[in-house]
């Protein structure tokens, strides 16, 4: 019989004869030796009393952070050559999208020919004037898949008006999201970015400390809604420095650098966050009562179906 | 119950600071194209329930309309998170009390819309973009 992962679970439940006690036994050791097998890779090893020494010594991050409506006062600037509704935005709202919203990738990049913008190489240049022109020709999509409540990618996540906690750990800072329940892991233990890592709305982040400034870089993304408005390569690096600028003030510069899509590395400028000491990250299940929709065909809807629907 | 209904375009510089914390913030989430971002409604009625829940609250109100039709309109409001950091709470607004609601209508036509300003029968106003009350 198959000793399955179902199994294993439902042996934790019930009593084990001798014979079932032996299999797990077994199952364990083979888990075990799986894991030191990974284990080796990154030869993690269990945090001593010296390293929480060493985290105690770290810039003090701890706690709850925001950067309030729209991303805050400190918002990226320097957003490319995308208006609001370049970029899948309401293009009837009063104001402009928050910097860190998602956008449907790759639009109207318009070949970094603003000063502010993204310098395009030329292929991408060339890519972007196309997907400018294919978004021309059809309806411009009246929100995107946020609305679904698919999360933004990095860096769209990072500029959330939501709070953020920092946990910082031996060899670890862990980012705690509360905007759609997320969360961001950066190894400080050391080891080096991954050479072809799976794509993901995140990527692989390992950090050092430059002094008082956490530095983080981060590779392997996928092309999913990241508030990133031009095109960009799959060696796309996301350059982030996390340092305080006042006991509960910190600053975090974000800049791309993409050898294939950017002839320079482009800083999107920086944010700005502040230390709530009393709050704590709540919970945010947008698929718990998410009346908002998107179609494929970008067309919005909101449903008022059933106002009983909720149980809250 | 009585329902008042004005319903007036304004420019959206008249509203824009009202809007703007609102706005900003909600669009994180999903855009406002499904709304009208120019028209103002105010509906009155009787708050049927608040939805305390993410991505948005939702405050369903029962209102009767000008030919003595009860309908129930449903409006958008931010979300608990972000509310319950600037003074609300899940019973800041209780089944059976009556409100004043102004809005931005939904284009479709259907009732509802996305929350602007609120004002209680005592004259008190009810906003959703105020200052935290947390520090």
């Amino acid at each position: 019989m198959p000793w399955g992962f179902l199994e294993v679970l439902e042996s934790v439940r019930r009593p084990m004869n001798t014979t079932r006690q032996i299999r797990f036994m077994l199952l364990a050791a083979a888990v075990s030796c799986a894991t030191v097998a990974v284990g080796q890779k990154v030869a993690p090893k269990a945090p001593t009393a010296q390293d929480w020494t060493a985290v105690a010594k770290l810039p003090d991050f701890t706690g709850v952070w925001e950067a309030g409506l729209g991303g805050g006062a400190g918002r990226a600037g320097g957003a490319p050559a995308a208006t609001a509704g370049a970029n899948g935005a309401a293009t009837n709202g009063p104001a402009a999208p928050p910097a860190g919203r998602a956008a449907a990738p790759a639009r109207a990049a318009g070949g970094g020919a603003r000063a502010s913008g993204p310098s395009l190489t030329p292929a991408y240049a060339a890519k972007a004037q196309e997907q400018a022109k294919a978004l021309a020709a059809t309806t411009r999509p009246e929100d995107n898949l946020t609305a679904n409540c698919l999360p933004p990618g990095l860096p769209g996540i990072m500029g959330q008006p939501y709070p953020m906690e920092f946990l910082l750990t031996p060899g670890q800072v862990t980012i705690v999201i509360e905007a759609y329940n997320q969360i961001r892991h950066i190894y400080t233990d050391g080891r080096p970015l991954p050479e072809d890592p799976d794509p993901t709305f995140y990527g692989t982040s390992v950090g050092h400390w430059e002094g008082e400034t956490l530095a983080a870089e981060t590779v392997g993304f996928a092309q999913v809604p990241r508030g990133i408005t031009f095109p960009y390569s799959d060696k796309m690096k996301i350059v982030e420095r996390f340092h305080l600028t006042a006991p509960d003030s910190m600053t975090i510069e974000t800049t791309i650098v993409d050898p294939e899509a950017l002839t320079a590395p482009y800083a999107m400028g920086s944010r700005t966050l502040v230390r709530h000491r009393s709050w704590t990250i709540a919970e945010y299940i947008c698929e718990e009562n998410n009346r908002n929709s998107v179609d494929e065909q970008g067309k919005s809807k909101i449903n008022l179906a059933n106002p009983n629907a909720s149980a809250k | 119950m009585k329902l008042s209904m004005k319903q007036t375009a304004r420019r959206i510089i008249v509203v824009a600071g009202l809007l703007a914390g609102a706005a900003s913030l909600a669009l994180a989430h999903h855009s406002y194209s499904a709304f009208d971002m120019v028209e103002l409604v105010t509906v009155t009625g009787t708050v049927k329930k608040l939805d305390w829940t993410n991505p948005h609250t939702w405050i369903w109100l029962d209102v009767v309309n000008e030919k003595g039709v009860a309908q129930t309109w449903g409006i958008e409001g931010m979300s608990p998170n972000y509310l319950a950091r600037r003074g609300w709470s899940r019973t800041t607004l209780k089944p059976g009390e009556k409100i004043s609601i102004t809005l931005h209508p939904l284009k479709s036509g259907e009732n509802g819309g996305t929350w602007v300003d609120a004002k209680r029968p005592n004259g008190e106003t009810l906003k959703m973009g105020g200052a935290i009350t947390e520090p």
